[in-house]
């Protein structure tokens, strides 16, 4: 809102300078965004908080300034007093004939005052220039006065050619089916039964509060204007205003708030201006007021008590009642002693004694507000699982991860491509995922069910910017919906990474070898790990967006809670990958939900340990898991561990074959073994192995 | 001791030791400029030993034109030793023709004998010694490392920024003893809106600022959600900071993102007042930014506040000041201003735009509404509220001009962080 120095000056004295004005009206609150000299005049451009609509005029940043410098506003800040508009009483019962409600609940007052004989022409300079200090175009006389009237006073207003109306008459009404209007702008605008019009006896001739129609608009050859002063729902413009996508000063206004008991002064004001500028004389006057608003009251008992309660700061009672009045806040004493307190009716933001408190505060300055700490209370306390996702945020950047962080709406084209972690979308549902009404990205509606594609997305950004060798993880919630009437969409926190490429060194530039399958499996290991869980077991598994032979489910204490794999070539080919890349997704929350494992110690071997690497050929799908867990049932109690050596295919194994080596501990709590028992106990596995899974060790 | 012949008595034994003389002056001939050189050195260094008479050898010295391996060196100079001490050298046959000399001449020969004897092998140990040396030091020298060739270990990767700096002002909070909360990020209206006192007709609420679910919910536009749900669970009195991802309609520009990340904090007890809302935020923000950090609070408006206030804070990079010093060298360019010549210029501070002040978010005192949706007693119970954006912190704090940066990981960007 552009705000004149001039102008306020005509309203309210000022010892004040420009600068320091403005300064004045930011501590209070009206923050002075930029000054500009405008000629002899500066011009504020102040940021107003949307409870402040009553600012949205020089009469209210004056009102402010009369708190500020202690000044009265003069009796009358132009004297024209020969031209003062004398209120011409009209009889009430004729009203209907000449303005009819049929909304009172939309339009609660609604005043026209008929001006005769006017000659429309260009404004005089002076009013001209005010207008262009504040960013404001002339058009002409009439016009221009509405709109200064409007910028000094805060009353948006409407002139219709009075001879253009139908019956020369106004109807407030809602549109009726089918009805449209040209508007000011020159649009052809279709109402409907939402929105309020005004109307001649035909048709409407102005969206009510928003804008005027074209048709019956003041122009060169007008001679009679009817000036409409009125006060509207707040809602209802608003939801005209939105409805047609046309926001206005006036709807800007209205949809915050006027000031009904300020209808008539603006009338006047316009109708003297339009007299003395345009010529004319002034005729009907009418006032319809069906709906009159209740100004709001508010109790204290101690004003200055409720002050010191919430701010701390100490300001008397008869500084509160300064600040109060002199903001229009009007105070009665009660019997009781407590103070009513009135708001003015251009204030819709006083209801409480809190809002008292901050009218008095911002006065009195938040810079007078100490700064204390509260009291000693109790100790912090971090998240539950914070300790933990700390942990694993460390771990995987120690190992080379860098933490991503990407929307939680994604494209619908990824629905179905990728099998999120179990147990959060539910697929009895018909409508599974969370969707939005709308996005601000392109087909972004879904909010994700799996962290997957932000991290690919990320992948290619990184691909496009010659960024080959990638590992990226990401924490944070994935969505669907659940069943149930009215149940709110599941929410997860799971944990997610991708990889490509190949493994880095710090500061060297070149990748030491590929990554594979193992490396993401190795920080899913890594991660589980440093939440506490290092055993956790990965299986043979079938996941939609993996790669079949490469994809593992990943399992704690026998419950599955994600997967890990390589991405599968359909959705690979998508992307344009052309290195292979591997991806993880675990269920975070389900993860920390489980107890860890406390720590039991063994005591120490007393005794030493025979080892015997043992190198079998297996076909594919004997997994060394299989080959551990036959040696387990095998139940040799000497046999204290069995562990991995090494892989191989290619040369000197047969084709669809790998040469698989396991390192075979053997070792007694008793006694020191003898090469005879060890023997004999290996020969009893190797055989066991042999006879259940065929495996034989490489010749 | 010295292999002078004149120390000798007798023509033979000063033949043998001249005739060694010359074998030692052909085999240090062989020897490079460099290899010369750091037999000098090693010869310095051992000169108690062993006296070759040093300008003997260092003037008019030849050089061998290339440098003998080190196997060379050794075998030639263990051959010397063969030629000059074994059983068919010189000093053997002296040796033994000492029995053959009179009673008179015996001792006085014996003596030199045994004096060139002592003479040749203390040279020859030195000589193999030199060789030797020779043989390690060339190991460590073809065992050089550059030492400045980056470590081995695997790369670094980085937490991103945001995390950085949650975690950063959790810890401060924590230590101020407030505890930390999240809670739902798809809200009903009635957590999102109703219980925050946000009018039914007020902008927000409006789908143009808030994203919804077809089935109705909303994305929380504030994180002002998990105090509702904080006091409900906890009651009073209550000291939370509720960091979390917020969403609005805003399409992603320079400056705006539809996603991003708040933090509040919320105090609920007996006798809270706005000055207590002020103490602790300048406190955190000397905590974050440096003992000399002020607060400026402006009034303001929110619907969940009354009194409301946005706070700013004095600029972290210019103290306040508005401008920073930049060091102009007289020839144009950077460099130490201790040193060159040119002048002290200031220029315009970029975080805050040269006003001095960085506005970071809004705060002010708990809503009576606010407090009665959750059954708090207004009258008796008083509270304050504030929060902000991490991103438009980070942007400040860490000069990011791009604020969509913070979504597209991007390596190059992620690894600027620590």
């Amino acid at each position: 809102m552009n705000i004149s120095y001039n102008w306020l000056k005509d309203l309210i004295n000022i010892e004040l300078s420009a600068d320091e004005t403005a300064a004045a009206l930011t501590r209070v609150g009206l923050a002075v965004e930029g000054i500009h000299a405008f000629g002899d005049d500066k011009v504020f451009d102040i940021d107003l908080t949307s409870n402040r609509p009553d600012c949205l005029s020089h009469l209210g940043v004056a009102r402010e300034l009369r708190v500020i410098t202690g000044n009265a506003f003069p009796a009358k800040p132009r004297s024209r007093e020969e031209d003062a508009a004398e209120a011409v009483p009209f009889p009430s019962l004729l009203a209907p004939d000449v303005v009819k409600i049929e909304d009172p609940d939309l339009c609660y007052r609604f005043t026209a005052r008929i001006i005769r004989g006017v000659k429309i022409g260009p404004s005089p300079e002076w009013l001209v220039k005010r207008l262009e200090s504040v960013g404001e175009r002339s058009i002409n006389n009439v016009a221009d006065i509405t709109n200064y009237v409007m910028l000094e006073l805060g009353q948006p207003m409407h002139a219709f050619d009075l001879d253009k109306l139908a019956e020369k008459r106004i109807v407030v009404r809602r549109a009726k089916p089918g009805e449209g209007i040209t508007t000011l702008d020159e649009v052809e605008r279709k109402l409907d039964e939402s929105m309020l019009t005004i109307c001649d006896a035909e048709k409407p001739v102005a969206v009510g509060g928003v804008m005027g129609g074209l048709e019956s608009s003041i122009t060169e050859s007008t001679v009679n204007v009817l000036l409409e002063v009125a006060y509207f729902d707040r809602s209802s413009i608003r939801h005209t205003s939105r409805k047609l996508g046309l926001a206005t000063e006036a709807s800007y206004r209205f949809e915050r708030g006027v000031d009904i008991e300020n209808l008539s002064r603006a009338s006047d004001r316009a109708a003297e201006l339009i007299v003395e500028l345009a010529g004319g004389r002034l005729d009907d006057f009418v006032d319809v007021y069906p709906n009159r608003l209740t100004a709001p009251v508010v109790v204290s008992n101690d004003i200055s008590r409720a002050v010191r309660r919430l701010t701390g700061l100490d300001v008397p009672v008869n500084e509160c009642l300064r600040i109060l009045t002199g903001l229009g806040i009007t105070s009665e004493k009660q019997d009781d002693s407590s103070l009513r307190f009135t708001s003015p009716t251009w204030r819709h933001d006083i209801a409480i004694e809190e809002d008292l408190v901050e009218e008095v505060a911002r006065h009195a300055g938040y810079e007078n507000i100490a700064n204390e700490l509260p009291p000693a209370f109790e100790a912090g306390e971090y998240q539950a699982s914070e300790a933990r996702k700390k942990l694993l945020r460390q771990k995987l950047a120690d190992i080379g991860f860098d933490e991503a962080i990407s929307y939680s709406f994604i494209d619908t084209k990824f629905d179905g491509q990728y099998e999120p972690v179990p147990g959060i979308v539910d697929e009895k549902l018909d409508d599974k995922f969370v969707t939005l009404r709308d996005s601000v990205i392109e087909a972004a509606v879904r909010m994700r069910p799996t962290l997957l594609p932000g991290l690919l997305d990320s992948i290619r950004f990184n691909l496009n910017h010659q960024r080959r060798d990638l590992k990226l993880f990401e924490i944070g919630k994935i969505f669907a919906n659940s069943a149930g009437e009215n149940s709110m969409p599941a929410e997860r926190e799971v944990f997610g990474l991708a990889i490509t490429g190949g493994e880095l060194l710090q500061k060297h530039l070149e990748p030491v070898r590929a990554l594979d399958f193992y490396d993401a499996k190795g920080a899913v290991e890594a991660a589980l790990e440093a939440v506490g869980f290092p055993s956790a077991e990965f299986r043979v598994s079938e996941i939609d967006h993996l790669r079949l032979g490469q994809s593992a489910g990943v399992y704690i204490d026998g419950g599955l809670v994600g997967s890990v794999g390589r991405l599968n070539e359909a959705i690979s080919a998508s992307y344009k990958f052309r290195a292979p890349v591997f991806v993880a997704e675990i269920d975070l929350e389900a993860v920390l939900a489980r107890n860890t494992a406390g720590v039991f110690y063994h005591p120490l071997p007393k005794y030493p340990s025979v080892v015997r690497d043992v190198s079998f050929i297996v076909g594919r799908d004997t997994t060394f898991d299989t080959v551990r867990d036959a040696v387990v049932d095998q139940g040799s109690d000497i046999c204290r561990n069995i562990g991995f050596v090494d892989v191989f295919e290619g040369k000197g194994v047969a084709d669809g074959k790998r040469s698989l080596t396991v390192r075979f501990e053997y070792r007694s709590d008793e006694r020191t073994l003898v090469e005879d028992e060890v023997a004999d106990a290996h020969g009893r596995i190797l055989e066991t192995l042999g006879n259940t899974l065929g495996i034989v060790p490489r010749g | 001791m010295n292999i002078e012949t004149e120390s000798f008595t007798f023509d033979d034994v000063k033949a043998e030791a001249k005739e060694y003389q010359r074998w030692v002056a052909e085999t240090l001939d062989t020897l490079t400029r460099p290899a010369f050189e750091r037999f000098m050195h090693f010869y310095l260094d051992h000169a108690s030993v062993l006296d070759f008479g040093e300008e003997r050898l260092s003037s008019g010295h030849i050089f061998g034109g290339t440098e003998p391996s080190q196997n060379e060196w050794i075998d030639r100079i263990e051959a010397g030793r063969v030629r000059f001490t074994g059983r068919k050298s010189g000093i053997a046959k002296l040796k033994s023709k000492v029995g053959q000399l009179s009673l008179e001449e015996r001792p006085l020969f014996g003596e030199d004998v045994r004096k060139l004897g002592k003479l040749l092998d203390y040279s020859l140990e030195f000589l193999i010694n030199f060789a030797r040396n020779e043989v390690v030091e060339n190991e460590t020298e073809r065992n050089r490392l550059d030492v400045t060739l980056p470590g081995r270990r695997p790369r670094t990767g980085h937490l991103h920024p945001i995390t950085i700096l949650r975690q950063k002002i959790e810890d401060i909070f924590v230590s101020m003893g407030y505890a930390i909360e999240d809670d739902r990020e798809i809200e009903t209206d009635y957590y999102n809106f109703d219980a925050l006192n946000i009018p039914e007709n007020h902008p927000a609420r409006e789908s143009q600022d808030t994203f919804y679910t077809t089935e109705g919910f909303a994305l929380r536009s504030q994180t002002s959600t998990v105090q509702i749900r904080a006091m409900e669970r906890r009651g009073v009195p209550i000291r939370i900071i509720a960091p979390g991802k917020v969403f609005r309609r805003d399409t992603p520009d320079m400056t705006h993102v539809p996603m991003f990340h708040q933090i509040e904090g919320l105090c609920v007890d007996k006798g809270i007042t706005m000055a207590h809302l002020k103490g602790t935020v300048t406190e955190w923000l000397k905590r974050l930014f440096g003992d000399d950090t002020v607060t400026r609070f402006r009034p303001s408006y929110f619907p969940f506040t009354e009194p409301s206030a946005e706070f700013d804070f004095s600029c972290f990079k210019c103290h306040g000041t508005g401008t920073v010093g930049s060091w102009q060298k007289a020839g144009g360019g950077q460099d130490d201003p201790q040193t060159a010549a040119g002048t002290q210029q200031t220029e315009r501070c970029r975080p805050c735009k040269g006003s001095g002040w960085i506005e970071l978010g809004g705060s002010g005192m708990v809503h009576p509404n606010v407090l009665k949706g959750v059954g708090i007693d207004p009258q008796a119970y008083s509270g304050f509220a504030f929060g902000f954006g991490l991103e438009r912190m980070a942007a400040l704090m860490f000069n990011i001009d791009d604020i969509r940066h913070m979504f597209e990981n991007d390596v190059r960007f992620l690894e600027q962080f620590r």
